[in-house]
Formats: structure tokens, C-alpha cells, sequence
């Protein structure tokens, strides 16, 4: 056998991706695999996959692409979780070891915030925003494409980490020295910073894009204050992202430049200053906090005002809140790193600042109380994700207030109170409001509605795993026990509740497994949309179809009052009643285009390269990425016409036009 | 083509009616092919700063003092030149949207550079 393929065996499969739980995903990777490239050949569908999805820029069908991506990352997370969970519940038998157990919590934590919620939320946004403006598409369509390729390869790039070359294991915060390339060799960690650094540039993408929708593609008449609170949350978390994302990529950056061109910028030697990693990383990551959930708070705001048939309790009183919000949580990021020890001053000045954000949140609570108050409320499973949403949310909250006072943090940093804590916020709030928001939305993606009673035992497995998972992690806490410990002995007395709350995990993983099988289910059998307005709702995106026609609105309305589809109903207007033959133009519509999908293939190569110090395999892949742009930048043949009278015939299949 | 394009007609419409009136610089300038010269020699430059700062850093040039004081130097026109060349600050409202732009420039510098700065000042022995 020539040498060089020993050496890829021995690079590409060290002994570490070789254990018996990787072997199981490699075969049922290469069986899967297997399938769709059967499916898709048996049924001739690899021109429609190409030409409907692969090289798409119609925000519909990308927020869709998102929506898949995410949930198949939760169902890897979510079994990244069972692991863990199952281990710390047999203190005396660990089925993995200290080693996997490292990799396990770096990959799930990776791949829930980076790999889930943040899609999720692209998702919905992709899905809902231009449709609530009155807008065709997002302002830059092929730009949106992008940034769902960039993340869907940055994704593959961190998946396939665990089944060639070895999966990264210092954490979701990657922490230096624990990636210093001194104690943490191998192509793991480089796996992680290159997976990040493609997906982030995606999403700073994302951010800007969105940014200028909702600025400037808004319909004649929507004024800012006009605008559904779910678009002020997108507007909000979008200027987060343009200003969250940069400290992130260069601390990334800067710590790949340690690992693979000897620089010293966070090691322990030659004046390096890791903590200046720790301070950068967290610049980014409380941002990214509210980058997460303010997207939850906005799906909130349109399900409780939906579902009480009520407009929403106090919009400007939201609105402002939510702008607070934004700017406090600059002025935050020290709280996740109080026992580094800067000092009194510094730590009294942020312990401050954070308890100051509980402010403009306490107000949004109430807005959402008040807007159900005397409101004829409807319990469908958006709803009830809402309503348990609240009190989870207000415990999650008060536990921040407690880790937020700085002698107490002291006391309870790296605690399983705190693991609790980011659990209690980030699946309170984060999940069951993404969740909240898919099953509103899905008539509007997909056509047809998720079965309610199916839903309601995914979210009462959810929501009461939840409670079982993490109520007993408060007091195994307070017990002393940290994070990110294998195993633990006995006399503790930490056994019963670790066990408890393994039987939580997998309360949810069978709420997990529920709410697949309402989505299959709901395929075939769930009530179909034929109004488009299957919730009685409030805002523009219900005037359509469901699905939308690609080009979502045959006429641009004009916006008269913040409840815009609400007011029109209340007059008697729909946007069909008014449409007649020869208010139907030509449209200028974007082409699609498979430059998104070969760049982010490119960056995947790249990123693949440099994981194994390639060079070669790198240079391949950034002269691709350089040809992508620049084929993309000379390309002016970049929009195609949809013809008037396949809008006419389009509306009038729909039953949307007039005479 | 006979029929109007919608989709140019109603954003000119736009910027022609509402909140951006009088704005021409907002205008949709479809079909303007002018070669962006301004960016290439822009990107050039941002280039030629970032391998300077490099080089120095790497060859050792000078002392540290000095070599700090050259590198923070390049940075500020780095940042002026991204902010004036990538940034479109130019074609905003005016002098007064300039300004409230920088302003905000400032503060997040102020905020990010300024802070990090008095956060990391500890002299315990942490690091």
C-alpha cells in the first residue's frame, strides 16, 4: 500500500473517531447517504432538487432549507444531550469516557446555538419577514443565499468533525490555553474555529441583509411605528449581529492564527493574553444572548396578540424595551467572566448593568400578560409554548438577577446552577418561542397546518422534561457540583438528582420524537390552509395564499394601520376584493443562480484544507471562492420577468382576482 | 418593453414620495455600469496597511514603544478608510447624518476598545 494512503488513514481516522459510537454513525451515515442518492436517482429528482432548491434565491423556499438544517441539528444536539445525561446518571459505570464526554458537550453546546437556534430564527425570518412588510423578497436575494450556504457548510464542516479527524472537546467557548495547539493537538479544534468562522461571515450577511429590509423595503404606508413587533425584533437583532459578529470572528481568527502560524496572541507564552480571548469572545457572546431571544420575544409578541384577538398590550412601550434592550446588552459581557478577577470597580459596573436589562424585560412580560387579559384566548400549541414561556422565562430571569450579583457568582460560577440558569432562558425562552413560531407559521410555509392534539403532547413532553431536567440542576448546584464533569463520586449526594434529571433529558427527546411525528403526519394527513389565514391573524402575511406565489404579493399594498391585514378585515377589504386584470404588471424578479451553493462549497473546501494543513486542497478551494465572486460580480443577467399574465392566471387559480 | 418594470417603478416611486424626498444619492441607479474604481484602489490600500503592520510585527523594525504607537497609527487609517471607501458615509443625508453616524462610530469604539482596555488593566495574577 503506498505510503500516502496510510497516512490519510492515519490523519483522516485516528484512533479517537474509531470508537464504537462513531463507527455506529459512520454506517448509518454511509446508509443514509445510500438512500437519498437512490431516492433522488430512482425518482429522477436531481434536476428539481438543482434547479428548485440548490441554486434558489426566493426567501421562502431558503427559510424552508433553514427550518430542515435546524431541526436535523436539535435532533444531533438533542442526542448529544442523552449522552451526557446518561452518563452523569451512572456515576459508577460511565459509558463514555472523560475524553468523548469533552467532545460530547463542546459538539452539543456548538451545535444549539450556533447550528440551531441561530438557523431557526433565519428560518422564521426568512419565512415571515418580507411577507409582514408587503415586500417581494429581502433587499439583496442572492446575498441571502449566501448566507444559507455559508452556514449550511460550516455546519457540515463542525458534523463531520466527530467521524474524520476528531471532533473539537474545549467547550462551545473554546477557551484558551485548552485550543492552544501546545495542549490541544490534532485537527479538532481547527474544525471548530474554520466551521464558525464560515457560518459567521453567513450571518453577519444575514444581518445586514435584514437590516435593510426592514428599513427599506417596507410597503407604502408602514411606518416604523407601524411595523409588527416581530420585524422591530428582527430590525433590533439584526444591528446586534452587525456589531456582535466582528469581535467573534477576529478572536476565532486570531486563535486559528495561534494554532496553525505559531503566533502568540493567546497562548501562555511569549506575551500572549488569554484572557484577552476570554473578554473578546464574551464582547460577542452576550450580544449573541439577546441575538437569540429577541427573535423569541418578537414571535411571542404576534402569537399572544393572534390568539387573544387582541392588538398587542403597549406597543410602544415594546418598542422601546426592545431598543433598550439592545443597547444594554453591549454593556454587559464581564458578567461571564466576573472571577476572572478585574477588580471591584470593573465587576460592581457590570454586576450593575446586567441587573439593569431585567428592566425593559419585566416590561415586555407584562405587555404580554396585559395583552391576554379580557382577551378571548384560543390554547393552540403556539399559544400554549406562550403561556409556559412566561413563568419559565421570570424563574430563568431571577436566577440571572442571583448570578448577576457578583459575591454570589463567586459562589456559584461554573456551577450546575448556572448550567441550569442558561438552560432555564435559553429553552424557555429561545426554543419554546422558535417552536411557538414554527407552529404558527407552518400553515404559511407549507400549506397546511401541524395537528394541534399531536402538538400539544410534544410541548407537555417538552415543557414538563424540562422542569424535570433542570429543576433538580439548580440544587445540584448549590450542592457544589460543577459543569463539565464526567463522573462524580457517590457520597456526594448528587446521584438522585442527576438521575432525576436524566429521566427529564429523555422526557424531551420523547417530545422530540412526538413532534417529528406530527411533522410527518401532518404531511399527509394535517388540515389543509385554503384561506391563507388559517389563525384569524393580524399581520400582512395572512392576506396571502398558503404557500405564498413566488412573488408574494401581486400588488403591494399600502399599510394604513399597525394591524394591517386586521384593520383591512375590519373594513371589509381583503387584497383579492380589489385586484382586477389590469392592476397586474410584469415583474422584475431575481434569477436563480448556483454561485451561492459553489461558494459556500468552496469555503467548505477551504475550511477542510486548512483543518489538516492542505495547502493545496486550500489554494483549490480559494480559487474557487475568488472565481465565485468574481463571476458573481460581472453577472448582470441577474433578474428574470414574470409575466403579467402568469400572475393573472396564478391569481385567478387561486381565486384572487376579480373579474 | 411596453409594460412598466413594477419592481423599478415602485421603489423610484418611493424614494420619489415619502421620507426620502429630495435624496437623489438614495435613488435605485438601475443599469449604471460605471466601473467602482474607488473600491479596487481601496482594497488595494486596506491591503497594502494590513502587510505593513505585518511585516513589522514579524521583522521586529522597532522597539516596542515605537512599533505600538506606528501599528495603532495604521489602524486608524485603516478604519478611516473602510469607513470612507466600503462604508458609503458619503451618500448619506448629509453633514448632519455623517456626523450621527460617526458619533455612533465613536462610541462603539469608545465602548469595545475603551472598555476592553479598563477591564483588562487587572494586576492580580490571573494572567
Amino acid at each position: 500500500m503506498p505510503s500516502f494512503v496510510l497516512y490519510l488513514i492515519h490523519t483522516l481516522f485516528p484512533h479517537d473517531v474509531r470508537r464504537p459510537t462513531e463507527l455506529g454513525a459512520d454506517f448509518l451515515i454511509i446508509m443514509s447517504g445510500v438512500i437519498i442518492v437512490y431516492y433522488l436517482t430512482k425518482q429522477k429528482k436531481w434536476r428539481y432538487l438543482w434547479d428548485e432548491w440548490l441554486t434558489t434565491v426566493d426567501h421562502k423556499k431558503i427559510g424552508i432549507m433553514y427550518l430542515i438544517a435546524a431541526i436535523a441539528m436539535l435532533f444531533r444536539g438533542g442526542v448529544d444531550a442523552l449522552m451526557l445525561r446518561t452518563n452523569l446518571a451512572l456515576p459508577t459505570t460511565p459509558v463514555i469516557s472523560a475524553s468523548e464526554y469533552n467532545e460530547v458537550f463542546t459538539t452539543h453546546g456548538t451545535i444549539m446555538i450556533f447550528f440551531m437556534a441561530m438557523p431557526l430564527i433565519f428560518a422564521l425570518w426568512n419565512v415571515a419577514v418580507p411577507l409582514m412588510i408587503g415586500a417581494r423578497d429581502v433587499a439583496f436575494p442572492r446575498l441571502n443565499a449566501m448566507s444559507f450556504w455559508l452556514f449550511a457548510f460550516g455546519a457540515l464542516l463542525l458534523n463531520i468533525s466527530f467521524v474524520i479527524g476528531g471532533s473539537p472537546n474545549a467547550g462551545w467557548t473554546a477557551y484558551p490555553p485548552y485550543t492552544g495547539v501546545a495542549f490541544n493537538p490534532g485537527p479538532g479544534e481547527n474544525y471548530f474555529f474554520l466551521s464558525l468562522l464560515i457560518a459567521g461571515m453567513g450571518t453577519t450577511m444575514t444581518g445586514i441583509n435584514f437590516l435593510v429590509t426592514t428599513l427599506r423595503m417596507r410597503a407604502p404606508g408602514m411606518t416604523l411605528m407601524k411595523m409588527p413587533m416581530f420585524v422591530w425584533t428582527t430590525l433590533t437583532t439584526a444591528a446586534l449581529i452587525l456589531f456582535a459578529f466582528p469581535p467573534l470572528t477576529v478572536a476565532l481568527a486570531m486563535s486559528l492564527f495561534d494554532r496553525l502560524f505559531g503566533s502568540s496572541f493567546f497562548t501562555l507564552t511569549h506575551g500572549g493574553m488569554p484572557m484577552m480571548y476570554v473578554n473578546l469572545f464574551w464582547l460577542f457572546g452576550h450580544p449573541e444572548v439577546y441575538i437569540v431571544v429577541l427573535p423569541a420575544f418578537g414571535v411571542f409578541s404576534e402569537v399572544v396578540a393572534t390568539y387573544s384577538r387582541k392588538a398587542l398590550f403597549g406597543y410602544s412601550a415594546m418598542v422601546l424595551s426592545v431598543l433598550a434592550i439592545m443597547f444594554l446588552s453591549y454593556g454587559t459581557w464581564v458578567h461571564h467572566f466576573f472571577t476572572m478577577g478585574a477588580g471591584p470597580a470593573v465587576n460592581a459596573f457590570f454586576g450593575l448593568s446586567t441587573m439593569l436589562i431585567a428592566i425593559p424585560t419585566g416590561v415586555k412580560i407584562f405587555n404580554w400578560i396585559f395583552t391576554m387579559w379580557g382577551g378571548r384566548i384560543q390554547l393552540t400549541t403556539a399559544m400554549l409554548y406562550q403561556i409556559a414561556f412566561i413563568p419559565t422565562f421570570v424563574i430563568g430571569g431571577a436566577t440571572g438577577i442571583l448570578l448577576a450579583t457578583v459575591p454570589a457568582d463567586y459562589q456559584l460560577h461554573n456551577t450546575y446552577f448556572l448550567v441550569a440558569h442558561f438552560h432555564n432562558v435559553l429553552i424557555g425562552g429561545v426554543l419554546f418561542g422558535l417552536l411557538s413560531g414554527t407552529y404558527y407559521w407552518w400553515p404559511k410555509m407549507f400549506g397546511h397546518k401541524l395537528d394541534e392534539r399531536q402538538g400539544k403532547w410534544a410541548f407537555w413532553l417538552y415543557f414538563i422534561g424540562f422542569w424535570v431536567t433542570f429543576g433538580p440542576q439548580y440544587l445540584l448546584g448549590l450542592e457544589g457540583m460543577t459543569r463539565r464533569m464526567y463522573t462524580y463520586p457517590l457520597g456526594f449526594g448528587w446521584h438522585e438528582l442527576n438521575v432525576i434529571s436524566t429521566v427529564g433529558a429523555f422526557i424531551m427527546g420523547a417530545g422530540f420524537v412526538v413532534m417529528v411525528y406530527n411533522v410527518l403526519y401532518s404531511l399527509k394527513y394535517g388540515e389543509r390552509d385554503l384561506t391563507g389565514d388559517p389563525w384569524d391573524g393580524r399581520t400582512l402575511e395572512w392576506a396571502l395564499p398558503s404557500p405564498a406565489p413566488e412573488y408574494n404579493f401581486a400588488r403591494i399594498p399600502v399599510v394604513t394601520a399597525r394591524d394591517a391585514w386586521w384593520d383591512m378585515k375590519q373594513k371589509g377589504q381583503t387584497l383579492a376584493n380589489s385586484l382586477s386584470s389590469h392592476d397586474i404588471s410584469t415583474l422584475e424578479m431575481p434569477k436563480n443562480t448556483p454561485v451561492p451553493f459553489l461558494l459556500g462549497l468552496s469555503f467548505f473546501v477551504v475550511g477542510f484544507g486548512m483543518t489538516f494543513e492542505w495547502w493545496i486542497i486550500v489554494a483549490i478551494g480559494a480559487i474557487g471562492v475568488v472565481a465565485s465572486l468574481l463571476y458573481s460580480a460581472f453577472d448582470y443577467d441577474e433578474h428574470k420577468h414574470i409575466n403579467a399574465d402568469v400572475i393573472r392566471r396564478t391569481e385567478s387559480a387561486l381565486g384572487r382576482l376579480q373579474g | 418593453m411596453a409594460e412598466k418594470l413594477q419592481f423599478q417603478s415602485e421603489a423610484t416611486a418611493r424614494a420619489h414620495e415619502g421620507e426620502d424626498e429630495g435624496l437623489p444619492s438614495l435613488l435605485p441607479r438601475f443599469g449604471e455600469e460605471k466601473f467602482p474604481w474607488i473600491q479596487v484602489w481601496g482594497y488595494i490600500g486596506s491591503l497594502v496597511l494590513t502587510f505593513a503592520a505585518l511585516i513589522l510585527v514579524i521583522d521586529h523594525v522597532l522597539p516596542p514603544v515605537a512599533l505600538l504607537s506606528v501599528i495603532l497609527t495604521l489602524a486608524v487609517g485603516q478604519a478611516a478608510l473602510q469607513i470612507g471607501v466600503f462604508m458609503h458615509v458619503r451618500e448619506s443625508r448629509g453633514l448632519a447624518w455623517q456626523m450621527v453616524f460617526l458619533g455612533l462610530v465613536l462610541l462603539m469604539a469608545a465602548g469595545m476598545v475603551g472598555m476592553s482596555i479598563w477591564i483588562m488593566l487587572f494586576k492580580s495574577g490571573v494572567s
